[in-house]
């Protein structure tokens, strides 16, 4: 059974109070518990949640399906997100992704057989300008080439 | 109070009413799925978009107070238009399944198609498949793809019921209503989302595929499941009744009504009626007519009572009218009977804070202030004892009609059935009816609530009267007719049941035979 740290449940309790509703405090209490569950929101954790946060199931489960940022399913140590919207897919982003499926033999939103790798698409990042890039867990890795990004993940391992 | 001008006529408004209230005050037709008179307002379905001259744009008019003097219209093309187009996105994803749907007939989207429809859709993208047949739990099923997103059930599981159950997951056209990890819905009121939804996403498991709604008739009455006293509708047809939802009573219950008196129709229908008035006084059950059974018991036990009136005791329940309770008295008296009992397995003063009462008598303040007038009314218990201690040898019971939730009614028939003389009035069978210890048993079948009019006195002391609604057991007497016959008198009236006011012969208009 999933549980937060102590320090965890005390940012919740602090994020309760810090919103004219407790609804409110539901993206940053999730975004927590996605932290600390190993980068996604189980359906246990759901249930958790929303005993701490003394809020129904669905309104948190409301929350966790609404936004793509939240992970519904396990993924690996790395979290590559490699955005292909018009900038980026200008600059290869489409080939991009395929190579770093081949390179670390993993599906497409799933978890690669050593647990390390999971690659998403995702939409536009904000960081057109440096096309194409990709974000691994919370950080960006920008003006890349199929060298550049493989070199980069396999560092981050 | 502002005016306003809507479709061309003035009407006044209350402060802060919105323009659909205006709309609903003057009768006047106007689209509209999300808005429900008993909940928060939502605005996500723009079907009920209006003209207000001098508006930027076309308004909503559940979301759009009345100002004073505002000129509004539903009625020009540049609405129709809009509203059609409106009725065009909601059917986009829609799986116009409406030949094995549930709610075909009753369904907000065919009613505006009717109206607004674009009968040539210019949609060529695949649907977006979403789930079927989801299992809510013990009375509602989830079709998905049918649902609208009109967000009421949500509204009504936050506002309403406050369990909270019910959400919208996922966005955009993957939104899908539904409960965290399917959960079952089983909260008190869960069926009241059946009847808010506008279409056939949320159907009612008991009603589901049993009749098309077009082939049912209904009729008001009132819930007899508990002391509150909900108004109800009936749903019925030749063969009995197939289901009951709320009818509007700000007094009362609102717009809703609980799960548990959507169960009460089914006492009503055959398979759990006494059909016919049974006797024995040996060894053997004879059956014969109600009125038969009456006017021998009227022969053999009248006289004998009145000679006798302190060995006589009348044993009653809540579950039956004012009229009722007044003939029986009235006999009572008559007889010069004063003892009179009080059966009630359900006596609390629960409250759920919403509708559900423990009490579940529809009547027990009516039989309260009927007898009143008569004496104090003595427990069940102390009709048992004067029973086992012989000083009661006749006894007449008015026995419950919504058995379930009588406890103790094997036991108390038991006990009562040691009298020497036991008639016993009612609108059910039971298998205890075999087990009778007394040696002069009288079963005379009873009329339902829908089968009479009437009035039951609420727990705040509220009268309701109510109509005849339907004849399901056409040789069934109701305590009034049975107190009448007993009496020696005759039953002074037509022995055909009433039509229903709309039509003047069809097969509702049951003969009631030989009585
Ligand atoms: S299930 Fe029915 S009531 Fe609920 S959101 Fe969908 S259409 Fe509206
Ligand atoms: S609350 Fe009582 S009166 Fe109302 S529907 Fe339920 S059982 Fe019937
Ligand atoms: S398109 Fe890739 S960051 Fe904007
Ligand atoms: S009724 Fe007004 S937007 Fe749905």
């Amino acid at each position: 059974m999933f549980k937060l740290s102590p320090a965890g449940e005390e940012f919740v309790k602090k994020e309760l109070t810090r919103y004219e509703t407790k609804r409110s405090a539901i993206i940053p209490c999730l975004f927590k518990v996605q932290e600390e569950n190993k980068g996604w929101v189980s359906p246990e954790a759901v249930t958790y949640l929303s005993g701490l946060m003394d809020l129904p199931e669905a309104w948190v489960n409301e929350v966790l399906n609404f936004y793509t940022m939240f992970n519904k399913e396990p993924v690996g140590k790395l979290h590559v997100q490699v955005c292909c919207n018009i900038s980026c897919c200008m600059n290869g982003a489409r080939e991009l992704t395929k190579h770093l499926k081949d390179t670390f033999n993993v599906k497409e939103g799933e978890v690669s057989a050593d647990g390390n790798v999971t690659i998403t698409r995702v939409e536009c990042l904000g960081s057109c300008g440096t096309a194409p890039m990709m974000q691994v867990n919370d950080n960006y890795y920008e003006n890349l080439t199929h060298e550049s990004a493989v070199k980069t993940i396999k560092e981050l391992m | 109070m502002p005016k306003c001008t809507i479709n061309g006529k003035e009407v006044e408004v209350k402060e802060g009413a919105t323009i659909i209230e205006a709309f609903k005050t003057m009768s006047e037709d106007i689209a509209h799925y999300c808005w429900h008179p008993g909940l928060s307002i939502a605005g996500v379905c723009r079907l009920c978009m209006v003209d207000v001259e001098g508006a930027r744009g076309p308004q909503i008019a559940c979301n759009t107070v009345v100002k004073d003097g505002m000129v509004i219209t539903n009625q020009s093309e540049q609405i129709k238009d809009i509203v059609r187009w409106g009725m065009d996105f909601h059917l986009i994803n829609h799986p116009l399944d409406c030949p094995i749907c549930d709610q075909a007939g009753e369904c907000g989207l065919q009613e505006q198609y009717m109206k607004f429809g674009q009968y040539d859709p210019e949609m060529n993208q695949q649907k977006v498949k979403k789930r079927k047949v989801v299992d809510l739990g013990e009375r509602v099923v989830l079709d998905s793809e049918r649902c609208i997103l009109c967000s009421r059930c949500v509204r009504f599981t936050d506002e309403v019921s406050k369990t909270n159950e019910l959400g919208i997951f996922n966005r955009g056209d993957r939104s899908e209503v539904g409960t965290f990890k399917d959960k079952p819905l089983n909260n008190k009121y869960s069926i009241n989302t059946v009847d808010i939804c506008p279409v056939g996403a949320l159907t009612s498991k008991d009603f589901r595929f049993r009749q098309r709604v077009w082939y049912l008739k209904n009729d008001d009455t009132v819930c007899n499941g508990c002391s509150t006293g909900c108004n109800v509708k009936a749903y019925f047809n030749e063969e009995g009744l197939f289901r009951v939802k709320p009818v509007y009573n700000e007094e009362v219950n609102g717009h809703w009504m609980c799960d548990d008196g959507r169960d009460i129709y089914k006492y009503v229908n055959k398979e759990h009626r006494l059909l016919k008035a049974k006797n024995n006084s040996g060894s053997q059950w004879s059956e014969l007519t109600a009125g038969k059974a009456m006017q021998e018991l009227h022969n053999s036990l009248f006289a004998e009572i009145k000679a006798a009136p302190e060995k006589t005791g009348v044993v009653l329940t809540g579950q039956y009218t004012n009229e009722e309770y007044q003939a029986v008295f009235a006999t009572l008296k008559e007889l010069g009977v004063t003892q009179a009992f009080h059966w009630n397995d359900t006596d609390s003063d629960d409250f759920d804070g919403l509708l559900i009462r423990g009490d579940k008598n529809p009547n027990t303040k009516g039989l309260q202030n009927a007898a009143s007038a008569f004496g104090a009314l003595k427990s069940v218990a102390d009709a048992e004892a004067a029973i086992a201690s012989g000083s009661l040898e006749t006894v007449m019971v008015l026995a419950p009609e919504n058995i379930a939730v009588y406890s103790n009614y094997d036991k108390t028939f038991a006990a009562l059935s040691k009298a020497k003389n036991f008639v016993w009035f009612g609108a059910n069978k039971t298998e205890c009816f075999e087990t009778t210890n007394s040696s002069n048993t009288w079963m005379i079948p009873i009329k339902s609530f829908v089968e009479k009019s009437g009035t039951f006195t609420n727990h705040a002391g509220l009268d309701q009267t109510f109509n005849y609604v339907t004849t399901v057991v056409a040789g069934a007497l109701t305590m009034s007719e049975a107190m009448t016959l007993f009496k020696g008198e005759t039953l002074e009236f037509d022995l055909r049941a009433k039509p229903m006011t709309s039509m003047k012969n069809n097969h509702f208009t049951l003969n009631r035979g030989e009585l």
